[in-house]
């Protein structure tokens, strides 16, 4: 019998777990998110990831592009097919575990931004809850504005929740700190001990950490009626092997 | 400050349920049996509040009804609240299910497609296959176009929702809990393993809802090979329950529904369960996935009201 499907929490803390990624260093390993797009769409797609690096809605400016038949984790890119490999944002969540930070992932959803100002999560679907990525089954609900944020600053963005314990506060803020002038960015959002952040209720004496999916510029190119495929949390990769997107 | 938005959301929501406008004294009674106790004066602040929002507006001297930007508001605020709100609105359904397998009368539950005139021929063919295949959760359903909610140009189809089921066993005085929406595989025509599993107690859109938008289910290969993803739904009740749901089951075969796939402690590739008897059963959404996937402009309200059985078995 086939071993019964895995929740997501579960799976986001085993990625997590293996992120070496030093903010300070800026070498290591992090989590990566695997998209397809057709091969006559690269141009556009390098487009979209720079505006959306600019936006500063992109969990990091690393990516890599990869050529069909490039074999990645056992799985060939299509002919016909770019594969894009960048950031995700449990990369995130890997760096708060191996600094200590109690840490538990809630969940994925939509958050609406009003004037470039997160206003409130309008869509969440909770990892204990779904052995399928969420942003992966939400982008496709026609529910997301990408582009809205980029150009106009108001619009609904992919993000993600966890929360933290309060006594850890200063260290979330020293890890957060220390990701100014790394390759990591998308904090949205840190809430106030025992207050709900962004409308998603968190655990007595928890903080909770918004930040963006890091599939949005995915999100952007399928809004714009490109094809894509996603395959969120495929695997890690040394951020040596990958390259900021300004030099593309 | 939570507490507040809370009423006014309530509010939103009342109105969203009442196609035409709802009074300041009929909303103040509304609130009052939902838990939200107001004076006719409180109601009105929400109610000018909501006005200068701009989701709602005044009709006459008649009430107030939802604007679009009101309609809209009720699908995005409160999100942790809405987290439980698929799972509710469902089991509202169940409990107003009054189905009688025994005399196959009462009413059940069902969830309304909206299809444009043009591919109504397309998609009674879809529904067919589905039938024909047994994986849907009924034998039948009903076309209707006299309905309001049914836009001109469109035509509105009925299916029986599975919480008929829970709603079926509840009136029996079985506890059942719905638990997850999933893909299932299905290999040789027979069903082998839970590809996903989204909970309903932990997402703020439907979870079959997600995998049909989403484009995971291959039922049209299904159909034509044995060999495919289909949609399915577990549920649990405790195990002292086991000979009663297997009778209301033979039961509520006799009437045409097709259920259950598998059940017991160990159903297919879910976790074990030594307290709970798990069943595994064809979701009504199979119908709307088959149509998705070949080309049908189809939406469809899960769980938008109960209906008489007979009404939908007459479609034969």
């Amino acid at each position: 019998m086939m071993s019964p499907p895995k929740f997501i929490n579960n799976r986001i803390e085993e990625f997590a777990l293996q992120v070496t990624y030093s903010p300070e260093e800026r070498t290591g390993t992090c989590v990566y998110n695997l998209s397809l797009i057709r091969s006559e769409d690269l141009e556009f797609a390098i487009k979209i990831f720079k505006d959306s690096y600019r936006a500063g809605i992109s969990v990091s400016g690393l990516v890599r592009f990869l050529q069909p038949g490039v074999t990645i984790e056992d799985y060939p890119v299509p002919e016909g097919c770019i594969g894009i490999v960048s950031v995700c944002s449990s990369t995130l969540d890997g760096l708060l575990l191996r600094r200590g930070i109690p840490m538990k992932p809630i969940g994925g959803g939509i958050v609406e931004i009003d004037h470039r100002v997160p206003k409130r999560f309008i869509h969440m679907i909770l990892y204990e809850h779904t052995t399928i990525d969420p942003l992966q089954v939400l982008i496709s609900q026609e529910l997301t504005s990408v582009n809205a944020v980029m150009r106009q600053g108001s619009g609904n963005l992919l993000a993600n929740i966890r929360e933290c314990h309060m006594e850890a506060e200063s260290l979330v803020g020293e890890v957060l700190d220390s990701l100014t002038g790394s390759d990591l960015s998308g904090i949205l959002e840190v809430g106030m001990p025992n207050t709900p952040t962004l409308g998603v209720t968190v655990d007595p004496q928890f903080l909770g950490i918004v930040a963006v999916g890091g599939t949005n510029p995915m999100a952007a190119i399928r809004e714009e009626g490109r094809w894509e495929v996603i395959r969120a949390m495929k695997g890690l990769m040394d951020v040596g092997e990958m390259t900021h997107i300004n030099e593309y | 400050m939570i507490r507040t938005e809370r009423k006014y959301i309530e509010i939103l929501r009342i109105l969203k349920d009442h196609s035409e406008p709802v009074g300041a004294k009929r909303l103040s009674e509304i609130m009052a049996e939902r838990g939200f106790i107001l004076t006719d004066r409180a109601v009105q602040y929400y109610l000018q509040y909501l006005d200068e929002m701009g989701f709602t507006e005044k009709v006459g001297n008649f009430g107030r009804i939802l604007t679009a930007a009101g309609i809209a508001e009720t699908n995005y605020a409160l999100v942790g609240d809405r987290i439980g709100f698929i799972i509710s609105k469902l089991e509202r359904l169940a409990f107003r299910t009054t189905f009688d397998p025994e005399t196959a009368t009462g009413d059940v539950g069902y969830n309304l497609s909206i299809v444009p005139k043009d591919q109504e021929e397309l998609v009674i063919s879809v529904f067919d296959e589905v039938i024909k295949a047994e994986c849907g959760f009924f034998c039948s359903y009903r076309i209707v176009d006299h309905d309001p909610r049914v836009p001109s140009g469109s035509i509105g189809i009925m299916t029986i929702c599975s919480i008929s089921m829970d709603g079926v066993f509840q009136r029996n005085g079985i506890p059942v809990k719905m638990a997850y929406g999933g893909r299932l595989s299905i290999e040789n025509g027979t069903p082998t393993t839970f590809l996903d599993l989204i909970g309903y107690r932990g997402t703020t859109i439907d979870p079959l809802q997600l995998f049909v938008s989403a484009g995971l289910t291959s039922i049209r290969t299904l159909l034509r090979t044995k060999a495919g993803i289909g949609l399915a739904n577990v549920r649990e009740v405790p195990c002292t329950a086991e000979g009663r749901v297997k009778e209301l089951i033979i039961s509520m075969r006799k009437c045409g529904f097709v259920f259950p796939i598998q059940m017991g402690n160990t159903v297919l590739n879910l976790q074990p369960n030594p307290h709970r008897i798990s069943i595994a059963s064809f979701s009504g959404m199979n119908f709307v996935a088959n149509a998705t996937e070949q080309g049908v402009r189809i939406t469809t309200e899960i769980g938008a009201g109960n209906i008489r059985f007979s009404k939908i078995v007459d479609m034969e």
